[in-house]
């Protein structure tokens, strides 16, 4: 291992990745955006693929059940070749390598993330639609008020895993003449044959973008959490959420001067200790004394 | 069907608000209503008791149509819901119509999770009612505040008690201003320190004024606030009346309930 460090350091050049960044950068640059637009497609044909395949319609419903297991069961890579060279170059249809390989993993994607959805969808209580219909809202305000924001807090662990593998899946591209990070750098070793540093570099690059990801659905689920908006001081420090508590002291105020005037009904609880256990002061003037305050 | 000498009920000026006809509803071939018939009139507190399969929460659900009967109607405010009986004409409504003045508190209190107290309360105002945000919110405080619950406002379902979250389901229902309260045994999925809560509140809901039916065993609440208390069993109303049917019942199916529950 030392000599090997030793060696390392005598014959490998780390400057020489530094001076081709051009190469790698573009080729990054490209990558992230097939992954981007591929996964973003995706999303919004899986989202569909996921409620057609819940239809209870007797023809829709097995036609989503062949495209999810039709998608899912060619090898990736097989079906970027088969409809870049297989169909696009055969029947020549005028779409680029870069189309036709965010084409075919848009496909795939869209059958993994729709069974993705559907279980999301189907893991929400029956209860909750019956409770949005019994308050009069429409089948439609049900399913994108009520049980798509839960589903989705449900779907975005393995969604981020997806989103994953879209960017390691992007690199399958290179085959079909897609000059993106994997493409550009398996030509640079093979003109310069410096093919550790090259590849090492690569791999780092992967691992730095999917780290990246990685942290970002870690973000997504903790501001996704449910806290209690009033007393939380876990999003304190935003901007946001400090207008959000400042606007239901506001109300809670509102109410109560209601009240004392007499204008509002009697309350059907029967007691007042939650109501002497508020704190009316507006965060405005608490942050006034905090700044006067010499330390 | 024994009916009881109903003071309460007979005294009323009698005016219908919900007539059930003839409803029939069945899941697959397990006949859980045979026929039933009930007239709800304005004002009046109704309490469904019963043994469990008897039918009394899927009667109350086929009153905003959650369930939709096989046969029979439902008619509300003038208008005919359901498929109706054999040769009748009359103005038919859609669910929806229904469903906004009729407001249902369930046994599992069904509240939105990723939305806070507020905001479940606010939703159906804006979405339904498009009452602009600020008023809704205002108008949702308002009966977060009925219910005892204004200093939760921003709190999520999760962080409120069982007995918190079946008053913010009840402020949800109310805030629509319903025409009628349906109540799904409400109290059955809460802690037992945590009933009286929930009770006092529909008890105070009652001396408004407004029309409810609720389904419970929660044979006091029944006593002091049902003015019609209806005993249910396999998909019929066997016996009905008064506060009086839970001391002297009729029939033998009543009696040996209310014995095996008291």
């Amino acid at each position: 291992m030392i000599s090997f460090l030793l060696v390392a350091q005598a014959t490998f050049r780390w400057e020489f990745i530094w001076d081709n960044r051009v190469i790698f950068l573009d080729g990054v640059r490209l990558t992230i955006f097939i992954a981007l637009v591929a996964f973003t497609l995706a999303t919004v044909a899986g989202l569909g693929v996921a409620l057609l395949r819940m239809s209870k319609n007797r023809i829709i419903q097995p036609v989503m059940a062949a495209y999810i297991n039709i998608f899912r069961a060619v090898p990736l890579l097989v079906f970027i070749v088969f409809v870049y060279y297989g169909i696009a170059i055969q029947f020549e249809l005028s779409i680029t390598a870069i189309q036709a390989g965010i084409f075919a993993l848009t496909l795939q994607y869209s059958a993994w993330l729709g069974e993705i959805f559907r279980s999301g969808i189907q893991a929400i209580p029956h209860g909750q639609r019956e409770a949005a219909l019994s308050v009069g809202m429409s089948r439609v305000q049900t399913f994108f008020r009520v049980i798509l924001p839960q589903a989705i807090r449900i779907v975005i662990p393995p969604t981020g895993n997806m989103f994953i593998g879209m960017i390691k899946d992007s690199s399958l591209v290179y085959l079909i003449g897609v000059p993106e990070l994997f493409r550009v750098s398996f030509r640079l070793a093979n003109r310069t044959f410096r093919y550790f540093e090259v590849y090492l570099a690569v791999v780092l690059i992967y691992l730095f973008l999917t780290t990246a990801v990685y942290f970002g659905v870690k973000y997504l689920e903790r501001r996704f959490a449910l806290v209690d908006l009033l007393t939380s001081k876990s999003r304190s420090w935003s901007p946001l959420s400090r207008r959000r508590v400042e606007k239901l002291r506001a109300l809670q105020l509102a109410v109560t001067v209601a009240k004392e005037k007499g204008k509002t009904e009697e309350d059907l609880a029967g007691h007042t200790a939650d109501i002497e256990s508020l704190e009316y002061e507006p965060l405005a003037d608490k942050n006034q004394e905090e700044g006067s305050t010499p330390t | 069907m024994t009916v009881h000498s109903g003071d309460a009920a007979a005294s009323r000026t009698s005016a219908p608000l919900v007539k059930l006809r003839q409803i029939h509803k069945s899941f697959g071939s397990n006949h859980v209503l045979k026929g039933v018939d009930l007239t709800v009139e304005k004002g009046q507190h109704i309490v469904i008791f019963g043994p469990s399969g008897s039918g009394k929460s899927t009667l109350l659900r086929v009153m905003n149509l959650l369930e939709a009967p096989q046969s029979g109607s439902v008619w509300f405010d003038g208008k005919e819901y359901g498929p109706g009986m054999a040769g009748e004409k009359l103005a038919k409504g859609r669910p929806r119509a229904l469903r906004k003045q009729v407001g249902m508190v369930f046994q599992q209190f069904n509240l939105f999770p990723h939305l806070t107290a507020l905001e479940n309360v606010a939703l159906a105002l804006r979405r339904v009612k498009s009452i602009h945000r600020e008023e809704a919110e205002l108008a949702a405080a308002t009966y977060l505040d009925r219910v005892g619950l204004l200093a939760k406002l921003g709190s999520y379902p999760s962080l409120l008690s069982g007995g918190q979250q079946q008053r913010v389901a009840i402020a949800r229902a109310l805030v629509m201003e319903p025409q009628v309260m349906l109540f799904d045994e409400p109290t059955s999925a809460l802690d037992p320190e945590l009933v009286g809560e929930v009770l006092y509140t529909m008890r105070a809901l009652a001396e408004t004024g407004m029309t409810m039916v609720v389904v419970t065993h929660e044979m006091g609440f029944a006593r002091e606030v049902g003015d019609l208390n209806i005993f249910m069993d396999e998909g019929t109303i066997v016996e009905q009346g008064d506060a009086g049917i839970f001391s002297d019942a009729q029939e033998p199916r009543t009696r040996a309930f209310i014995k095996a529950i008291l």
